[in-house]
């Protein structure tokens, strides 16, 4: 690891530069790492504003502003730069006995803005990805409807569409630190998350077509896959803003994300927004599924279970500076990145800290402020170059603020798993490396 | 291309047309229905994928841990490129003893302990590798030709200028279902007993269904081999450190058990089970949860619901607004809030982060 950046160091580098004349400079270096590409880390060590000698990125004639490039047609459905290879899901092979009943996480440190690539957005299955012909598809409605119905593909496009940014937070997000510190990297504590514009018809209209029979009171929605995954939905939820979506960013689904037709439940827990949507029931009492009983309840220290808790509560977690995205620029202005959400709505307000919580500023929040979904906030800080213990909380509009771990525990103890919506702490050394750490 | 399920379709036919033509010692037959066993974890036949195990069309001549695409423990690799290569003695010794065979192979399968069994499963598998592939051929095209004279009349329709539009709804979009269709899909089960197919079956009845179909998996008593979940045992730990949370220690309804195996399990092989061993596999979990001791206890659509679990009273309503640190939602502080700051737990410490070969923990 580079050494602490100091002014003294700094000079002393530039001297030894200008005196040495065998061998290459250290800037010589450094610039040619720099032009690789490789050298970022180490650049961290010198201001990067004096040049003594000229940048050969500058005044070498490159290939790439020589010769052609690929034509057109080289990527008929475009893929990131190669030099983007760090940004991709990953997953922790010991959670799971299987990847076809798993999941991985969202680079989240990779990330910016309040959007989530289609290709990057976390994937939790229970039975693999189901992958077949749209025109296969189909979706019932039955139950205590009018009308019970089956729709096609076709018929689902049909409807009045609607366009809608919402997270989607499995329950079970951060649910591996509840007993402490545990994964370094924000990818894999906070990366069962992701936020994109979904296009469909309300799950209302599509409830309305059956017609909801007055004793009708909740909604069991039904996957097409493996685990024909099944959640209970209180019907006043169904019809309030659930979606049927069949898009997401614009594009089709994608098969992981339920691929063609999944339901969105805005603000609530992901395992609820079943993939490959193929049936509606309308009943009169919840049903009691498997991931409503067995998984998705919330054990207590006292032996006690909450279940159906469905909000996904306030939160929020810095995802720059951290533990897969280190300070490589030494001292100097320091953009700290982060993201919030909360299943009541709107964001109001995030506070960042930079020592472990005594002392709290509010931060900047920059892009649209959409109900039940991210909010990007930033705090532009000059860093002196020292350890800092950084630390985010937010507010949302209903007035619920995020509360610490310690406060969690006390009212839940460990056991919990799922709603882990504690403040993260992420301790940035003065080499830059970062580390998830708890904090008194 | 074929889809999965007209390929179980093919698979069944190619078994039976096979049958009459093995020559194997083995009898094939009695392999297909051995190869339940296996069907959780590999498929074979026309169109087979690889699943939680590599597909095993072929499998006679191929060099151990070489089917792209698959991946493989290092243990099985290394044996391939030891020259292990699959015929009827190395598939016998594997499966008679997969761990000791292969050491380190992540095949989590006890083996076949008779001799009988692994001849019988290897003359079946026999009849997918090379010999087999006319036969299976023979049987696609009826296969497909039968599932084209089953598509229902599903297919979007496009109406006429001067039809008329069904009478339901607003947008009088999509058709009404038929019960028979609603029959296909509406299998879920609630605590009351709505749902409940007609059926019965006995825990011992369940026993070889469980061994057979489950305990590759779940383990003999439920116990859970490697990662695999739990589904028995774990009384009275809901308030330890590491609770272990089954049906019988943590799960409120009986109609979960029923509706969620129905639905999903085998793993890799849903919906194969008839309501009647649902029904006994249902039962036998009972027994292994100690929730009914007599192996002759018989479960049925008429005493389901008498059947309580333990755990049901200790399910309460989501109340995390109450909580102390919500209810107090005062302007939180910005200045001074704490006099010392101490770092108390770090991440290097416990650290199981990925990229690293720790084992432990778990996610539900
Ligand atoms: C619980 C899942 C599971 C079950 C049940 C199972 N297998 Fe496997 N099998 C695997 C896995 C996983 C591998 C890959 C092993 C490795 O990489 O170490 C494998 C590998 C194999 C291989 C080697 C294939 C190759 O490409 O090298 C054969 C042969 C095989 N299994 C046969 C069988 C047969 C026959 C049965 C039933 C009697 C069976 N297995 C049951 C999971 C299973
Ligand atoms: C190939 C391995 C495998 C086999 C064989 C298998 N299961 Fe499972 N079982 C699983 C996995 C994996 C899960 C969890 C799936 C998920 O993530 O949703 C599971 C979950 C379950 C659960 C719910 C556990 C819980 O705590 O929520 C039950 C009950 C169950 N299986 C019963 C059965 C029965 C009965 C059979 C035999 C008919 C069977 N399983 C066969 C792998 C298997």
């Amino acid at each position: 690891m580079p050494p602490k950046p100091d002014r003294t160091r700094t000079q002393d580098a530039v001297k030894s530069d200008t005196e040495m004349s065998a061998g290459p400079s250290r800037r010589q270096l450094l610039s040619a790492g720099l032009a690789t590409g490789v050298g970022v880390a180490a650049a961290g060590m010198a201001p990067k504003a004096v040049a003594a000698t000229a940048d050969p990125a500058i005044t070498t004639i490159q290939d790439w502003n020589k010769y052609l490039g690929d034509g057109v047609d080289a990527r008929p459905y475009g893929v990131p730069s190669p030099y983007e290879k760090e940004a991709v899901r990953r997953n922790v092979a010991w959670l799971t006995a299987d990847p076809k009943s798993s999941v991985n996480f969202t680079p989240l440190h990779e990330l910016d803005g309040i959007i989530t690539p289609n290709g990057l957005c976390f994937e939790r299955h229970h039975g693999g990805i189901a992958e077949y012909d749209p025109a296969e598809h189909r979706l019932m409605i039955n139950g205590l409807v009018e009308t019970p119905l089956v729709f096609t593909m076709e018929d689902i496009k049909r409807f009045p569409r609607e366009n809608k940014v919402y997270f989607l937070e499995c329950a079970a997000n951060s649910g591996m630190e509840w007993r402490g510190a545990q994964l370094n990297g924000c990818q894999f504590t906070h990366g069962m998350v992701h936020c994109v514009m979904y296009t469909g018809v309300s799950l209302r209209r599509l409830l309305e077509e059956a017609g909801v029979r007055t004793n009708g009171k909740w909604v069991l929605a039904e996957g097409a896959d493996a685990s024909a995954m099944t959640r209970s939905i209180p019907l006043e939820k169904a019809l309030d803003d659930c979606l049927v979506a069949y898009r997401m960013n614009g594009e089709a689904l994608r098969p992981e994300q339920g691929y063609p037709l999944r339901l969105v439940v805005p603000g609530w827990e992901g395992n609820m927004w079943v993939k490959w949507l193929r049936r509606l029931e309308v009943g009169d009492q919840p049903w009691h599924q498997r991931e409503e009983t067995s998984k998705y309840t919330d054990l207590l220290e006292n032996g006690k279970a909450r279940r159906f808790t469905w909000v996904m509560d306030v939160k929020s977690v810095i995802t720059s500076p951290s533990p897969q995205a280190p300070i490589t620029h030494g001292r100097g202005p320091l953009v700290i990145s982060g993201i919030a959400w909360s299943g009541n709505g709107t964001i109001k307000r995030v506070d960042v800290s930079v020592d472990g919580g005594k002392n709290w500023r509010t931060a900047r929040i920059d892009g649209p402020s959409l109900p039940k979904a991210l909010h990007r906030f930033y705090l532009d800080l000059d860093w002196d170059g020292s350890e800092l213990l950084i630390q985010s909380r937010a507010i949302d509009e209903r007035g619920f603020i995020q509360p610490t771990k310690d406060e969690l525990r006390a009212a839940r103890g460990e056991n919990s798993i799922y709603h882990n919506n504690g403040i993260q702490t992420w301790y940035v050394k003065a080499d830059g490396t970062v580390e998830n750490v708890e904090v008194s | 291309m074929l889809k999965f399920p007209k390929f179980l379709g093919a698979l069944a036919l190619a078994g039976i047309a096979i049958s009459t033509s093995a020559q194997a010692s083995g009898d094939v037959a009695k392999g297909e229905k051995l190869f339940n066993r296996c069907k959780a974890c590999h498929a074979v036949g026309a169109g087979a994928k690889n699943k939680i195990g590599p597909h095993l069309n072929e499998v006679f001549g191929r060099t151990a841990g070489t089917i792209d695409g698959f991946k493989y423990s290092s243990a099985m690799k290394k044996a391939g490129e030891g020259n292990l290569v699959w015929s009827e003695e190395t598939i016998d010794e594997f499966l008679a003893k997969p761990r000791t065979f292969v050491k380190g192979t992540k095949m989590s399968f006890a083996g076949f302990r008779k001799e009988a069994d692994r001849e019988n499963v290897i003359a079946y598998l026999k009849t997918f590798s090379e010999t087999g592939a006319d036969a299976k051929e023979e049987a696609m095209p009826a296969t497909e030709e039968k599932m084209a004279a089953a598509a229902p009349a599903a297919a979007p329709r496009p109406l006429a200028k001067d039809a008329e539009l069904p009478s339901h709804g607003v947008f009088h979009l999509g058709r009404r279902a038929t019960d028979e269709e609603i029959a296909a899909w509406d299998i879920d089960i609630r605590p009351d007993g709505a749902g409940l197919p007609d059926g019965k079956g006995t825990a011992a009845a369940g026993e070889p269904i469980f061994t057979e179909q489950c305990a590759s998996c779940h383990g003999d008593f439920g116990e859970g081999r490697d990662r695999w979940p739990v589904l028995a045992g774990g009384f009275d730990t809901l308030q330890e450190e590491r609770p272990e949370k089954t049906v019988g220690s943590y799960w409120p309804y009986l109609s979960t058990v029923y509706d969620y195996v129905r639905r999903a399990m085998p793993f890799g092989d849903a919906r194969s089970l008839s309501d009647d061993e649902v029904y006994a596999i249902t039962a036998y979990i009972l027994y292994l949860n100690d929730i009914v001791t007599d192996l002759d206890f018989e479960l049925s659509k008429d005493n389901f619901s008498t059947i309580k679990l333990p755990n049901e009273a200790n399910f309460v309503d989501d109340d995390r607004p109450a909580e102390t640190h919500y209810t107090n939602k005062t302007e939180p502080c910005m200045q001074n809030c704490k006099a010392d700051v101490r770092i108390t737990g770090r991440a290097r410490v416990l650290d199981v982060t990925p990229d690293d070969d720790n084992q432990g923990g778990q996610i539900e």
